[in-house]
């Protein structure tokens, strides 16, 4: 057996901690990665199949044509995140502080939804919003809806689908960062005379950023992929990226477009994700984080 | 046919519990089925003849022998859609012949099923089934490209209970790879309280009165060839140009917001609740849905309809062919095509079991009359490319 200096043990050692979450990522996530990579600058057609060739013009294709349903799924994604922030920050804030011995119950019914699978709450709201249901006539009643208006199959049906859908990873990470900041720290800001509102801007807000970070991203991220609500509450007009890479992938058999946007979906999220964290600043939150 | 697939599972998942009625809302997928009853019916596929020479190479253009001798059934693989076997029939067959048939509901889109096996196809390794069930469209590649065995014709003497209408096809002249396995009608399906009229012409999905009420179905063979009826062109016989246009005009209905999905089966769920009033629909969907509520109806429009066969093919390489022709031979029994007709209420290529199936044989969807029968229409034959270009088109309006 091969001897190793303690020092040289010691410095390898890290990387033998990191080996078994290191060969997972190569064999789920970067060999998957590759081929796809691979796949999408193949030419050739579905009936006999595709060869590599080095063919860029599938992104460039690929961005002109489905530039519609790009821009939708950032605009629904975005509206969502702020949507869910608005109603999450609230309910985080309030299970965090103010909920008392009912906390664990909240986060509770917060998870509970989970216990039963996405599509199926998906096509839930459909049977809600449905045209002649009992929502749909009493808002009709109040004249909240025109007669012959609808809920289901709308913009509106697919964000707030979206936004139901996401709401809880938004909520927990809020609700994490707010649970361990320090409460004397609010103490002190209003012993120095800072109003509660002062003292929520500059003390308890800001601790909260590295879950708002955490939050919006894990909202964002899936929710810009996501192709369920389109399909199930919305009409083509509001499919999105997802429903094309699903129907490029499962029923065109357009391997190599599919394969590109997927990437193009990729890159577009990355730098999203960097600007936000320059916006945000990345040393406040990796310090907040600690 | 996106949505579908989670709607679709979930269908399928709710009623599960009743598969043992004939029930038939679930088989999703983006197209599916067939045809058959009637001899009569099948006049209509007149317009399959002829065409499509062009697309004849590899397997159709030699003459197909095959000598798959008798041997033991043993456990052999049938693949088809869901919801579209009497799983009773099933149990007989292995009753009659022995062996075991593991028969798997695993074709849900023509296209998703041969994404999923196109590679062993194209390096010729067998796929492991030994039947599997495809629409005429994808029945065609198969054979064009050699996927498939040809079929024993001795071990399959029931065949000549085929309807004369579809003893030959375009892309396989004299059935030598592939048999019908059921054939059905692409119409319109409604509900008459919500229209508060009849509808009689393809022309009135695009009524505005019914505006963000209307589905068609994601397959342009289907939703295009109603549409080219429509404008007055023979559906079967059009070219790629006739197509294009016919989908510019969904796309022009699409935009102004009078179509509300583009749907696999699954618009059944959506019709059935009210928020659909019309759908491109198949007609065996419709016969069960109307036995749950009567207001809905299904219509062979005044300008036609377009009619479809699933195949059964044997793949190449299948490892149990004889088995797969004796249950091709068993399923030309009239008395089984009837139980089968039964059961899935689409229309049977099978001649004669009319008096075998009481129940059934009033109703127009499943025997269509003889007036229906002249206003069906067969898919067009497409080369591979034009196929592909109405694909991509159908699906730049789909947004997918």
């Amino acid at each position: 057996m091969l001897r190793l200096s303690l020092r040289r043990r010691r410095a390898l050692l890290p990387y033998l901690f990191l080996g078994p979450g290191l060969l997972w990522l190569v064999v789920f996530y970067l060999i998957p990665l590759a081929n796809q990579a691979n796949v999408s600058l193949q030419t050739g057609d579905p009936e006999l199949g595709y060869t590599f060739t080095w063919h860029f013009q599938t992104y460039v294709d690929a961005i002109k044509q489905y530039d519609t349903q790009f821009i939708r799924s950032i605009e629904y994604a975005a509206v969502a995140t702020i949507l869910c922030l608005v109603i999450g920050f609230p309910l985080a804030y309030f299970i965090a502080y103010k909920a008392g011995r009912f906390k664990n119950l909240m986060l509770l019914l917060v998870v509970l939804p989970f216990f039963v699978s996405y599509v199926l709450r998906t096509v839930a709201w459909q049977l809600i919003l449905t045209d002649d249901g009992w929502l749909a006539d009493r808002m009709r009643d109040v004249g909240l809806l025109s007669e012959d208006g609808r809920l289901l199959a709308t913009t509106g049906a697919v964000i707030a689908g979206i936004t139901y859908n996401f709401l809880p990873f938004m909520t927990l990470p809020l609700y994490v960062s707010l649970e361990k900041i320090d409460r004397r720290l609010i103490e002190a800001a209003t012993d120095l005379y800072a109003s509660h509102a002062t003292a929520f801007r500059k003390v308890t807000l800001p601790l909260a950023v590295p879950g708002i970070f955490a939050g919006s991203l894990l909202t964002f991220i899936p929710a810009t992929g996501d192709f369920v609500n389109a399909a199930l509450l919305g009409t083509p007009n509001q499919y999105m990226i997802g429903n094309v890479i699903q129907s490029k992938f499962l029923n065109i058999l357009d391997y190599p477009t599919a394969a590109a946007l997927s990437f193009i979906l990729m890159t577009f999220i990355l730098i999203g994700i960097f600007l936000y964290a320059r916006v945000l600043g990345t040393r406040n939150l990796t310090e907040a984080a600690l | 046919m996106p949505d579908q697939s989670p709607e679709r599972a979930l269908e399928r998942l709710l009623f599960e519990g009743k598969l043992d009625r004939r029930r038939f809302l679930g088989r999703a997928g983006g197209s599916a089925l067939a045809l058959s009853g009637l001899s009569a019916v099948l006049a209509a596929c007149g317009g399959v003849e002829g065409e499509a020479e062009k697309n004849a190479s590899t397997n159709a253009s030699k003459p197909a022998t095959a000598n798959h001798p008798k041997t033991a059934i043993g456990t052999w693989v049938f693949a088809n859609w869901p919801l579209y076997m009497d799983k009773k029939l099933l149990k007989d067959f292995d009753k009659e012949y022995g062996g075991k048939v593991r028969y798997v509901e695993e074709i849900n889109d023509n296209f998703e099923f041969f994404g999923k096996v196109r590679q062993q196809l194209t390096q010729g390794k067998p796929i492991g089934r030994d039947i599997v069930t495809l629409t005429d469209y994808m029945a065609a590649r198969w054979v064009r490209n050699g996927y498939t065995e040809p079929l024993d014709k001795k071990n399959i003497p029931n065949a000549k209970n085929l309807v004369k209408n579809l003893q030959s096809i375009n892309y396989d002249k004299d059935r030598s790879y592939t048999l019908p396995y059921q054939s059905g009608g692409v119409g319109i399906g409604y509900n008459k309280k919500k229209t508060g009229r009849e509808i009689k012409s393809i022309n009135d999905l695009f009524d505005p009165k019914f505006k963000g009420r209307v589905s068609m179905l994601q397959e342009p063979y289907d939703s295009a060839g109603l549409v080219m009826l429509s404008q007055g062109v023979d559906a079967s016989k059009a070219n790629i140009d006739q197509i294009l246009k016919a989908i510019e005009k969904i796309q022009e209905e699409n935009d102004k917001g009078q179509i509300r999905r583009f749907t696999g089966n699954d618009y059944s769920t959506d019709l059935t609740k009210g928020n659909l009033w019309l759908c491109v629909a198949y007609s065996g969907d419709l016969v069960q849905l109307q036995a749950d509520n009567p207001d809905l109806d299904f219509v062979y429009p005044e300008e036609g309809a377009m009619l479809f066969t699933d195949n059964m093919m044997i793949p190449k390489g299948a490892a149990h062919p004889y088995a797969a022709e004796t249950m091709m031979n068993y399923l030309y029994e009239p008395k089984v095509a009837a139980k089968l007709a039964e059961y899935v209420n689409y229309i049977s290529p099978v001649d004669g079991i009319k008096e075998f199936a009481p129940d059934i044989a009033d109703n127009p969807l499943i025997f269509p009359p003889d007036d229906v029968v002249q206003r069906l229409h067969a898919y067009p034959a497409l080369s591979p490319a034009d196929e592909r270009r109405m694909q991509e088109a159908m699906a730049q309006v789909t947004g997918a």
